[in-house]
């Protein structure tokens, strides 16, 4: 009936890929109803020096979608609680908790998408931006000789390599590295190109 | 006995701020709302933390809406406020204050300066960053390399046949592109980047130039 | 030698944010003639064998004393400064660590120079106090990331 107890949001849970972090929950289904949710997040520094306080986050306010952007507000390396409450009229739910602490260095680190450019005799890269929070380490070598390393922190350009002398096909890899949780990605997939034209060659 | 008592009820001056471009730190304001000519100002200044506040007798009764400041704000260790007041027919505003002024974060940094030369197959870039506003041309410079270690370059290289942009991103202050095309223009531009705190210039204006033409192609003319 | 990884970028951004916010985190400190930090002893003259001590004091007093007395009425600011109490924290518990190994010695004259900083702090009440202080990041932030290159030299 109209005083039943709103259940609180389930299946609370954390997707966390390349330092962007979302919360989504299970919708509470309330026949004829629109259900609004409520985010609250808690850093470490709440839970031990402020009396175990809890901030709103105010984009994810009353909001009927089941999921969270809440890659602003976990912005330090340290454990954060999250729960999420749902709210029909007047009607209000107890808090959802997400089950165990969230620190963003679990996030999972994909490795960059890369292009290769063989431009003449000049060896490029392009990489994809992933944000501020991120720089790229790039290996390359000719074929048979030891790999030297340039890193790049400024992903929104083709940036040069180095020359390449003709004949020998030039390898790239990449890799990014996240200053702020200190961890890197794997490697990408290898390209390889040779000095010629200003086509870009792949590795079928 | 003719004191001419003030009354202080003249419309303030307007965006008091600090504009600041390699240091060179110039207190700007508007003219209060609704004064034609004949508005006259005092201007003072306070080190944040330290007890007074300093009155700039050269710009004591001026006319003017700006006040060259960068002596009295030059060492970027500290942080500053600067205040102004207006004097029109017996009348005058109240002090109107900066915000919090930090030279260090605050100022806006000019593009590197950048020279280019050319050989057959290679172009030679030095890039310059700006230097430090100073007191007098006899006084040693500084420059904002000194100020900001952790300063690199971003370069951006043309070819105006292909139409392809290259990038390089540097700390050291000469980059050299060799195996280029003979006989062919590139244009160069660059810009300042400061990670922390997080500031960068503008680009430069291109500075364009061909790599000599090859032997072959001067046999054949 | 006490090596401790800190990525002032998001703390920088952080603090511009409630720096450049409309009622500025400066704005709601009225009193320009005193500071806490930097005056009547400045950060700058602290020497490079004190800097680790100092440095791991003072992240101290901020997340103990200062961020606790800074909650506003403005949640962006709130959140803001709660990012940057979490990274403080983050960086406390690595120079504790430091601390514990010994690798970050308190010398008189750090000791000395803290105290003159807790005096300031304590000469005034504990909001307007706090708010100060928290105003005045840009001033550790500067000396820290000055200090940091020193290191690399």
């Amino acid at each position: 009936g109209e005083d039943a107890l709103l259940p609180a949001p389930q299946n609370i849970s954390i997707l966390s890929t390349n330092m962007k972090h979302f919360l989504s929950w299970s919708p509470v289904i309330v026949q004829g109803e629109t259900v609004r949710y409520s985010v609250e997040f808690q850093g470490e520094y709440e839970r031990d020096y402020a009396n175990e306080s809890w901030i709103p986050i105010c984009e994810c306010s009353l909001i009927t979608a089941t999921v969270c952007n809440i890659t602003e507000d976990i912005s330090a390396t340290v454990a954060y609680n999250l729960r999420v409450r749902a709210d029909v009229g007047t009607r209000r739910s107890e808090w959802g908790t997400l089950k165990g602490f969230f620190n963003r260095i679990t996030t999972s680190l994909t490795p960059p998408l890369m292009k290769v450019i063989a431009d003449g005799c000049h060896l490029l890269v392009e990489l994809e931006d992933m944000g501020p929070a991120f720089q790229f380490c790039v290996l390359y070598w000719k074929k048979g000789q030891e790999s030297r390393q340039k890193v790049v922190k400024d992903a929104s350009s083709v940036v040069h390599l180095d020359t390449m002398e003709a004949g020998p096909d030039y390898c790239v890899k990449a890799q990014t590295y996240v200053e702020a949780i200190n961890r890197s990605s794997s490697f990408s997939q290898t390209q390889c190109v040779g000095a010629q034209g200003g086509t870009s060659m792949w590795l079928v | 006995w003719g004191l001419r008592v003030l009354c202080c009820s003249l419309p303030n001056p307007r965006n008091v701020h600090f504009e600041s471009i390699n240091m060179k730190n110039v207190l700007h304001w508007s003219a209060p709302e609704g004064t034609g000519h004949g508005v006259l100002y005092k201007v003072k200044y306070l080190v944040y933390g330290v007890g007074k506040w300093i009155r700039k007798p050269e710009c004591r009764n001026i006319n003017r809406t700006w006040c060259d400041l960068s002596s009295e704000t030059s060492d970027y260790e500290e942080q500053y406020y600067a205040s102004v007041k207006a004097f029109l027919n017996g009348m005058c505003s109240d002090w109107i204050e900066t915000t919090r002024f930090n030279p260090l974060t605050d100022t806006k940094i000019d593009p590197p300066m950048v020279s280019v030369s050319s050989t057959e197959k290679s172009i030679s870039i030095i890039l310059t960053a700006p230097e430090k506003w100073k007191k007098s041309p006899e006084e040693e410079s500084v420059s904002l390399l000194q100020v900001y270690p952790g300063l690199q370059y971003n370069v951006s290289v043309l070819n105006k046949k292909t139409k392809k942009r290259w990038w390089f991103s540097i700390s050291n202050t000469t980059l050299v592109v060799p195996w280029l095309e003979p006989g062919t223009a590139y244009c160069v531009s660059a810009q300042i980047h400061v990670t922390t705190p997080l500031l960068h210039s503008g680009f430069s204006k291109e500075y364009c130039i061909a790599t000599l033409k090859g032997m072959s192609d001067e046999a054949m003319t | 030698r006490c090596r401790v990884s800190m990525s002032m970028t998001e703390i920088r951004l952080g603090f511009t944010a409630i720096k450049a916010s409309i009622v500025s985190i400066q704005a709601r400190d009225p009193i320009k003639t005193l500071s806490i930090l930097s005056h009547p002893q400045s950060l700058h003259k602290v020497k490079s064998s004190d800097r680790c001590c100092i440095t791991h004091h003072l992240f101290n007093f901020y997340v103990d004393k200062v961020f606790k007395h800074c909650k506003t009425e403005d949640s962006y600011i709130n959140r803001k400064i709660s990012s940057i109490a979490n990274s403080f924290l983050s960086m406390k518990k690595k120079l504790r660590q430091c601390h514990e190994q010994n690798k970050c010695m308190c010398g008189e004259e750090s000791t000395e120079k803290f105290k003159q900083i807790l005096a300031n702090y304590e000469g005034l009440n504990v909001t307007s106090a706090a708010i100060k202080s928290l105003g005045e990041l840009d001033i550790l932030l500067d000396w820290m990331e000055k200090s940091q290159r020193a290191e690399h030299v």
